[in-house]
């Protein structure tokens, strides 16, 4: 700690701290324009200038002068008050003051500092910019006439997102921020640049004209899409969500959002969205009231007896998951699942079998001091975008040292001095295996005090390196390399993501990954993690909660495939659309049409259409409860505006459910969260107060494990296909949801094939030619998008989109033989 | 992603062997700081900096397209345009200037259609207007390429341009 005076007041702060931060901390206000918190030391734009005595004669930039013992500092003076001034007239020299309609009035830091400093007459002249606004793309609009050189929006996009697309261009008073070749904007669209930027350079497009910053009402709430779970504030105005906001002071995320979050709100405020409850009469769906329908679901129910299912999407709140899970008690099935009911067996069966746990062991920021990360077959930057960036700074700031198992390359193959073990589809797992073997032959595992390390030698014999890179195509120098790292680093994170579209070996996978974390000591360990993340916002929530197969009880698969041959007479769908998203989608189909079925979602979907009774549901913005992330962070969700027509949250439909059915149910959100916890292990005592700023880690930082057993599992088979189709999700999409938005939709709008381009030289395709495969006795189609990051014979398929019905050949194989077709 | 139509023709348009570019990448690849000489190495071989052989560097290199572009446009040696085979450097300095520089550019840009940095169609001629170029004693000066031709005039200036229109 250092001691310092600022402005007479005495100061102590951390020794790495800056004069502002030492001032900030204070309550002491200093202005800044090209400072931002999470964004490394800059000092360029020179208004955040203080005297310091013992650096007489000249002023300094607090922002990036770190603070010494008995500092003393003054914040304000006539000097620097002229000199800040000064600052301020040159910026507004060339600056086009076109506040009136600049959508940043009212919230821009050039217009406050103006007004605070009176800039009204200057001293200076010269002609204003008058540079052509880039307005390329549906959702960032630049207006460089208005930019101030801060450089935020070149460094976040670099040092956080790591996309690169800005730099500053030419020299002198032509200096401006360009992308390459000055061309428009065309990047992931993260919106990063646009939350840092001062001014009203950088702007939401989509939020033009809506509505002027002080008239929106904020909320901040958890993001709907997937299990990074940050925190998004709601920008409402007319029962509306305007526009996502700026917010770096609460959650996980520092402010930092994907495409998803930041623009794919519109589905809220859609005027798609049902509102009315519908019931089935001679075959036709019409609108019905409330009553009618729970009578009807609670008729058919009835008829069904046990032989019902039912399933739930990932995005329910907790209090959600909670009344669901009475309600099938209510009923008395077990029959109860989630998200597909294979791909987060991971962590259900595979944590659990191994370490004793169903959750990621630790906490994402501490990822971002680890000295080696690997990352298991999904790149965060794609699936949880928010993560991916935490794991960049690690690589940036702290040198941490990334290896990416994948079979395609992406984002994280891409950062500085990443390690890329790129093999063949589907063998990942005896990548990890071999990783384990190394570990083993050269003495590096960590083996003290842990189960099964016989069996697991035995298992591991056909995995030594040097066979595994031979079928895998991967250096066999590499993946030692790797078991070497991993074994020496201090603080290690293993990384794994799970999901809909990554369903094969999800089992196996996360044994072999608990393994790698027992053998390396990660599990458990101060600083290190192993991380096993959910696809949905509350995948997490509904795996600590139960939403799962009970002991006499079938999962998701069976019921559907029990479903389709009459077996099973009910289902119940809640937020889950399996005929767009599900594997084995002739079988979903004919599941829906034989059960009797009752559909809760916000909009009639494809599965919808077939059933019997509708419930209209609402959206994450409009109601309370609580998301825990894959993390394990329970954080509070709010409500933002009130649901249209008819529609209610699941919580409420829950409770007119249970009540048909002759339960009582918690009366609140509240009262349900305090009957969840009492119930659910881990989460015992804990408290809506304690939802803090940053949410509430459920376990601790530090998850330990309960067991530390090594269970042997076997390899992947790989395809001996010429082409070969993966199957995965997308950056800009998340589930099937955001196919719904307008934001990720005018960036990626329907589906598409990637190849490479000795693959498209061969197959003489071009970018949006269209591309037919036969795959599985059944044929795909899409616009073929031409890349570099695949190796050759492999394909590429989001499964986003349910218009491709990819799902016909997808049946949760780890990679599909296709053929093209001429 | 999205792209403009304009900005899909563009790429289309410039087909280049990126053969030499691949190469000159391969000979600085291990080096720290290759940037620069990687991308002086593909000018001299181009002539200047084809946009692939920007993409292909990035992509080589793991830089970003944005960054390399702005190196290009701070340092005044690198040419995003194909240039002619005679740069016509016309001295802008002071010492030319008062004695009729001016003039000179006018007449360059009337008989080629090109002003400064601007290269004619048919590639053989790109003007520049530069600052003085240390020979003040002979102003006005033009240079074509390595030959300076002092005290030049309009009758002076269009020999020039004749000269070198015959050699091709
Ligand atoms: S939106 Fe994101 S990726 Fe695009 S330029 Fe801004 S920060 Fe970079
Ligand atoms: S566009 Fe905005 S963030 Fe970027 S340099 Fe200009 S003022 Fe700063
Ligand atoms: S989709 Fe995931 S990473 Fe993106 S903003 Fe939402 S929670 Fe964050
Ligand atoms: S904020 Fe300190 S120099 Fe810009
Ligand atoms: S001014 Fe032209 S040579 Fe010096």
């Amino acid at each position: 700690m250092v001691n310092l005076t600022i402005d007479g007041k005495q100061v102590t702060v951390s020794k790495d701290a800056t004069i502002y931060e030492a001032a900030k901390q204070a309550g002491i206000y200093i202005p800044v324009l090209c400072y931002a918190k999470k964004l490394l030391p800059y000092g360029a734009c020179r208004v955040c200038l203080v005297e310091v005595e013992q650096m007489k004669g000249r002023l300094i930039p607090s922002c990036t002068t770190p603070v010494t013992e008995g500092m003393v500092v003054t914040t304000m003076s006539d000097e620097i008050r002229k000199v800040r001034k000064t600052v301020l007239e040159f910026l507004l020299v060339n600056h086009v003051v076109d506040c009136p309609v600049c959508d940043k009035g009212g919230e821009c830091d050039l217009q406050e500092l103006t007004y605070e400093y009176e800039v009204v007459t200057n001293r200076f002249e010269g002609e204003k910019f008058d540079l052509p606004t880039d307005e390329v793309n549906p959702l960032i609009e630049r207006n460089m006439n208005r930019c101030v050189l801060c450089g935020k929006c070149v460094r976040v996009c670099d040092e956080i997102v790591g996309y690169g697309s800005y730099s500053f261009i030419n020299r002198g008073f032509e200096t401006k921020i360009a992308t390459a070749f000055d061309r428009g904007l065309n990047c992931e669209f993260c919106g990063q640049c646009v939350s840092m930027c001062p001014v009203g350079a950088i702007l939401p497009r989509p939020f033009k004209f809506k509505a002027r910053p002080w008239q929106l009402k904020e909320v901040d709430t958890v993001c709907g899409y997937c299990g990074n779970g940050c925190t998004i504030t709601l920008g409402t105005k007319d029962n509306e969500v305007q526009t996502i906001r700026f917010n770096d002071e609460t959650g996980v995320n520092d402010g930092n959002l994907c495409i998803r979050g930041r623009f794919g709100y519109s589905y809220v405020n859609s005027a798609d969205k049902l509102t009315s409850p519908m019931v089935r009469r001679d075959g036709q769906l019409v609108e019905a009231s409330w009553d009618e329908a729970i009578q009807a679901v609670s008729d058919g129910f009835k008829a069904a007896g046990d032989s019902l299912g039912i399933i739930s999407g990932a995005r329910l709140t907790n209090e959600e998951l909670f009344l669901l899970k009475n309600y099938s008690k209510a009923l008395g099935t077990e029959n109860l699942d989630h998200s597909g009911g294979e791909c987060y067996k991971g962590v259900t069966e595979g944590l659990q079998e191994t370490l004793g746990i169903k959750a990621s062991t630790a906490t994402f920021p501490q990822v971002e001091k680890c000295d080696a990360i690997l990352s298991i077959r999904s790149d965060f930057y794609e699936t949880h975008p928010v993560f991916g960036m935490v794991v960049n700074q690690a690589i940036r700031r702290n040198e941490a040292k990334l290896t990416v198992v994948a079979d395609k390359l992406g984002k994280f193959t891409k950062l500085p001095n990443a390690r890329t073990l790129l093999h063949k589809p589907a063998l990942e797992l005896n990548i990890i295996n071999a990783i384990c073997s190394v570990l083993l032959e050269e003495g590096l595992a960590k083996t003290d005090g842990l189960e099964g390390l016989d069996d697991l030698k035995k298992g591991l014999k056909k995995f030594t390196a040097k066979a595994v890179a031979k079928e895998t195509g991967v250096d066999e120098e590499a993946i030692k390399q790797t078991a070497r790292e991993l074994a020496a680093a201090e603080n290690a994170a293993i990384l794994l993501a799970y999901g809909l579209p990554y369903t094969a070996y999800s089992k196996e996978l996360g044994i072999a990954a608990a393994n790698l974390s027992l053998l390396t000591g990660i599990a458990g360990r101060q600083g290190s993690g192993l991380y096993l993340c959910g696809e949905k916002a509350n995948s997490q929530g509904a795996i600590d909660l139960g939403i799962l197969p009970g002991a006499k009880g079938i999962g998701a698969q069976q019921m559907l495939d029990d479903a389709s041959t009459g077996k099973l007479k009910a289902l119940y769908m809640v937020g889950e659309d399996p005929i767009a998203s599900y594997p084995n989608r002739g079988m979903v189909e004919k599941a829906m049409d034989n059960a009797f079925l009752v559909v809760q979602d916000l909009f009639l979907t494809e599965t919808a259409a077939k059933a019997d009774v509708v419930l209209p549901a609402v959206s994450f913005a409009e109601k309370d409860g609580t998301f825990t992330n894959a993390e394990r962070r329970i954080q509070k969700v709010r409500k933002g505006i009130k649901s249209k027509g008819d529609a209610k949250s699941d919580f409420e439909i829950l409770q007119l459910l249970l009540s048909a059915a002759g339960k009582d149910a918690p009366a609140t959100t509240t009262d349900a969260f305090a009957a969840l916890t009492a119930e659910t292990s881990g989460y015992e005592g804990i408290t809506l107060d304690m939802l803090g700023k940053q949410g509430y880690v459920w376990g601790t930082d530090i998850l330990k494990p309960v067991t530390s057993k090594l269970v042997a599992v076997g390899g992947g088979e790989a395809s001996k296909s010429k082409y070969q189709l993966l199957v995965g999700s997308a950056l800009y999409h998340s589930g099937t949801v955001s196919t719904k938005a307008k934001g990720p939709n005018a960036v990626v709008s329907e589906a598409y094939i990637e190849v490479c381009r000795e693959d498209a030289a061969e197959l003489k395709l071009e970018e949006g030619d269209l591309l037919k495969l036969k795959a599985e006795g059944g044929e795909l189609k899409a616009k073929v998008k031409v890349d570099r990051r695949l190796p050759q014979g492999v394909m590429f398929a989001p499964y986003h989109f349910s218009a491709m019905e990819l799902n016909r050949v997808y049946t949760g194989q780890p990679v599909i033989a296709v053929e093209p077709v001429k | 992603m999205t792209e403009t139509a304009e900005q899909v023709a563009e790429k289309t348009e410039e087909e280049i062997d990126l053969g030499p570019a691949n190469k000159v990448i391969d000979k600085y690849l291990d080096m720290s700081g290759n940037l620069m000489p990687v991308l002086q190495g593909i000018q001299e071989e181009y002539g200047y900096i084809p946009e692939e052989t920007v993409h292909l560097t990035a992509e080589r290199l793991n830089v970003y397209a944005s960054q390399i572009y702005g190196v290009l446009t701070f340092y005044a040696q690198f040419h995003l345009e194909p240039r002619g085979k005679y740069i016509i450097r016309v001295c802008m300095g002071t010492a030319c200037h008062v004695k009729g520089a001016g003039r000179i550019g006018d007449t360059i840009k009337e008989r080629l259609g090109i002003g400064h940095a601007e290269t004619t169609e048919d590639l053989l001629f790109t003007a520049e207007y530069v600052a003085c170029i240390g020979a003040c004693g002979m102003a006005p000066v033009i240079m074509v390429n390595d030959a300076t031709y002092g005290s030049i005039t309009v009758q002076k200036t269009d020999e020039v341009i004749e000269k070198y229109k015959a050699m091709g």
